[in-house]
């Protein structure tokens, strides 16, 4: 199937800054797509030229197969958009928040109060409806903010970092939340620099550095594809020279570049295999008698890769 | 790359319905391409003119604050009429002896100048201020960018806010008249001195509404576009007065014994934007003489009672008719004559700086409101160079 969203050779030049530097995407629709990388990759200022609210400086970017620069008003009609920093209208009520936003999409009375209720309902803010919309913590009022962006039913959804600044209940909320949307139908991409959470939550992933995608697709295959090394943690219950020699003896071992100790107890390998070399040398250790309490990699597999991907030797892009 | 680029940059703002396909594959894959009428389009910006609009009179007056401030404002004006009508009162009755006449019609025109002036300088002020935190509130507050990326016009944006915030302000203005119309008990104010005096203030509340609107798009901070909106307002009134009194005296002739540096009178335009004036020209059309506010009038925008000599020497001042008595309406003139309807000595017709303002401000509304527009829109074709970027450029 062809991708809701495209980008190609996207472009937005500052001055003499590239924030965006030829970027190319494609989200299927129906995905859960993460956008990943450190601030100031471009990760923003790619959302807000996909959201119509920057026009890029070349390049092209179609969502559901209008243009942003082109038909911004059709894109407007099945883009929801959440920015990552927002303000709520004082003195306004839950309810006309979103009735507001339903008039601006021009959706006809009659439906509005119906679907305000469905929404409230659906980011579980149904009982606050009468609230004055300042009254909301924060948590709510990301929520408000997702359902203002579904007022008009949009087919995608742009959030940018939408888990900042939330606690970690509200984060589970609203993963919860997402993948409610994407059960019914949504394309939803998301911005974010926490990444255990887009590891969770996303189909797939774009990893972003100095406006351009560096790897992109499902995150098992970028792993596959960039693996040439994980951090594994190994804990025995050894000390002292016993430890030591637990160490020589790793460090011996076959596709282990360097062991070190890290702290009491810990050992730490740099590994190059892959997945079945790290079950052999597990094996491997526990047939030798090591008394292993705990084996693993050291990192999320998604941190792990977005270090490796975005390591500091890239040199920031200037533009010509 | 380049083709695209340029092709781009040039369709900014073209209504999406005028846009021509470029690319063409992108467009045709998606089938409903609408196509919008210009009925369309109208009715689109009219809904969003609703939304805006509904919202902000929500805010705006919701609670008891709005009611509070009307009827604050409406005791403040009756006071203000009640304490003028007791000044004039006793001052007429000392130097009329009783003549009753004259006097209650220049107790008429008196409230009608105090009241006409306070509502001059209540809209100077209130009009203004009430849209100067439109824009940049949102922008502060972060919500405009929620706002620009529904489907909604800037146009829309703009005029719901001006439209809304103008309400009120004519709300006020619309509460004065039954005030107002206690003037008609003195006489000495005519129906249509009246109405001319409230198009004034009606069509002022617009031009400094779409000011304070235009500035509160241009700079980001609310207290910044305060600040200059209250500048600009004191340039408009008291500065033109300033520059036209400073002109006149490098310009003017000592008595043959040679001028200033400056040649010719000022032009009447300095003063167009200034409302205070514009009342001034209203308040001169009440009078039978042409002494009082006519006089002023005269001497700050060297009229012949509203109509400028265009050309040449500026010619000497006019003979007051009533030298004596700057009162206008108070006595007979000399010859004997009450110097009543339109014309005036040298042919010279009354009221004929006002519509002048009423027309300038119109032009500058408008103006005001297209660049506002250019300025709300994200992807607007006119941008200011320095400055806008930085904030841009933080991803």
């Amino acid at each position: 199937m062809s991708a809701i969203v495209q980008t190609h050779g996207l472009v937005k030049r500052y001055d003499r800054t590239l924030a965006v530097a030829g970027l190319d995407l494609a989200v299927a629709p129906g995905e859960i797509f993460g956008l990943v990388g450190p601030n100031g990759a471009g990760k923003t200022t790619t959302l807000r030229m996909l959201a119509t609210l920057l026009r890029p400086s070349a390049g092209e970017a179609e969502i559901d197969g209008w243009s942003v620069t082109r038909n911004p008003d059709e894109v407007r009609r099945v883009l929801g958009f959440m920015p990552d920093v927002f303000g709520v209208y004082d003195d306004m009520k839950v309810w006309e928040y979103l009735d507001f936003f339903a008039r601006c999409y021009g959706l006809p009375a009659a439906g509005r109060r119906r679907m305000v209720a469905d929404l409230l309902e659906l980011v579980d803010l149904g009982d606050r409806r009468d609230d004055y919309v300042q009254t909301l913590s924060r948590g709510m009022e990301q929520r408000l903010c997702l359902a203002q962006a579904l007022v008009h039913d949009p087919k995608v959804l742009l959030l940018d970092e939408p888990a900042s600044g939330l606690d970690p209940r509200a984060r589970v909320e609203l993963r919860e939340l997402l993948r409610e949307l994407r059960s019914l139908g949504k394309t939803i991409l998301i911005s974010s620099h926490i990444l255990p959470e887009l590891e969770e939550l996303c189909t797939s992933v774009a990893i972003v550095d100095h406006g351009q995608v560096l790897a992109q697709g499902r995150v098992a295959d970028i792993e596959r594809r960039l693996r040439f090394g994980a951090v594994l943690r190994v804990r025995l219950l050894l000390e002292g020279e016993a430890l030591e020699a637990a160490r020589d003896r790793f460090a011996a071992a076959a596709d282990v570049a360097s062991a070190s100790i890290v702290e009491d107890g810990t050992i730490e390998l740099g590994f190059r295999g892959d997945d079945e070399a790290v079950a052999r040398l597990l094996a491997e250790s526990v047939s030798a008698g090591l008394p292993i309490v705990n084996f693993a990699r050291a990192a999320s597999d998604l941190e792990e890769l977005f270090l490796q991907v975005t390591a500091p030797d890239r040199q920031p892009l200037e533009a010509a | 790359m380049s083709d695209s680029t340029t092709s781009t940059e040039m369709i900014e703002m073209i209504e999406p319905s005028e846009r021509y396909e470029l690319g063409g594959s992108s467009a045709a894959a998606s089938p409903s391409r609408r196509w919008q009428s210009p009925l369309a389009a109208l009715n689109r910006t009219a809904g969003g003119i609703g939304a805006v609009g509904v919202k902000e009179l929500r805010g705006r007056m919701r609670g008891r604050r709005a009611f509070i401030i009307l009827t604050i404002y409406l005791l403040l004006l009756g006071g203000f009429a009640w304490m003028v009508e007791l000044i004039l009162e006793r001052n007429y009755s000392f130097s009329f002896g009783g003549n009753g006449t004259y006097a209650t019609a220049a107790i008429g025109q008196g409230i009608f100048a105090a009241l006409l002036m306070l509502e001059t300088l209540q809209v100077a002020f209130l009009a203004p201020s009430a849209t100067a935190g439109a824009i940049s509130m949102e922008r502060e507050k972060q919500t405009l960018e929620l706002l620009v990326v529904t489907p909604i016009t800037s146009v829309a944006i703009v005029l719901g806010k001006l439209l809304s915030a103008l309400v009120y302000v004519w709300l006020l203005i619309a509460a004065s008249i039954p005030l107002t119309a206690v003037v008609f008990v003195y006489g000495g104010v005519a129906p249509e001195d009246v109405l001319r005096g409230y198009l004034v203030l009606v069509v002022t509340a617009l031009g400094l509404g779409a000011f304070g609107l235009f500035c509160s798009s241009l700079v980001k901070r609310t207290q910044a576009a305060t600040a200059i909106t209250i500048f600009g307002v004191l340039v408009m009134t008291i500065g033109s007065v300033f520059v036209l009194i400073f002109w006149q005296a490098m310009a003017s002739a000592d008595n043959g014994r040679g001028s200033g540096p400056i040649k010719g009178a000022p032009p009447q335009a300095i003063a167009y934007l200034n409302p205070f004036l514009a009342q001034v020209d209203v308040l001169c059309g009440t009078e039978t003489t042409f002494g009082g506010w006519c006089s002023i009038e005269n001497s700050l925008l060297q009229t012949q009672n509203g109509v400028v000599f265009d050309g040449g020497p500026v010619p000497a001042p006019m003979p007051l008719v009533d030298p004596g008595f700057n009162r206008g309406g108070v006595f007979p003139a000399p010859e004997g004559r009450l110097v009543a309807g339109d014309v005036a000595p040298f042919g010279a017709a009354r009221d004929a700086f006002w519509p002048k303002s009423v027309v300038a401000w119109l032009v500058v509304s408008l103006a005001l409101l297209v660049l506002t527009v250019q300025f709300v829109s994200p992807t607007r074709r006119w941008r200011l160079r320095r400055g806008r970027r930085h904030r841009e450029a933080a991803t």
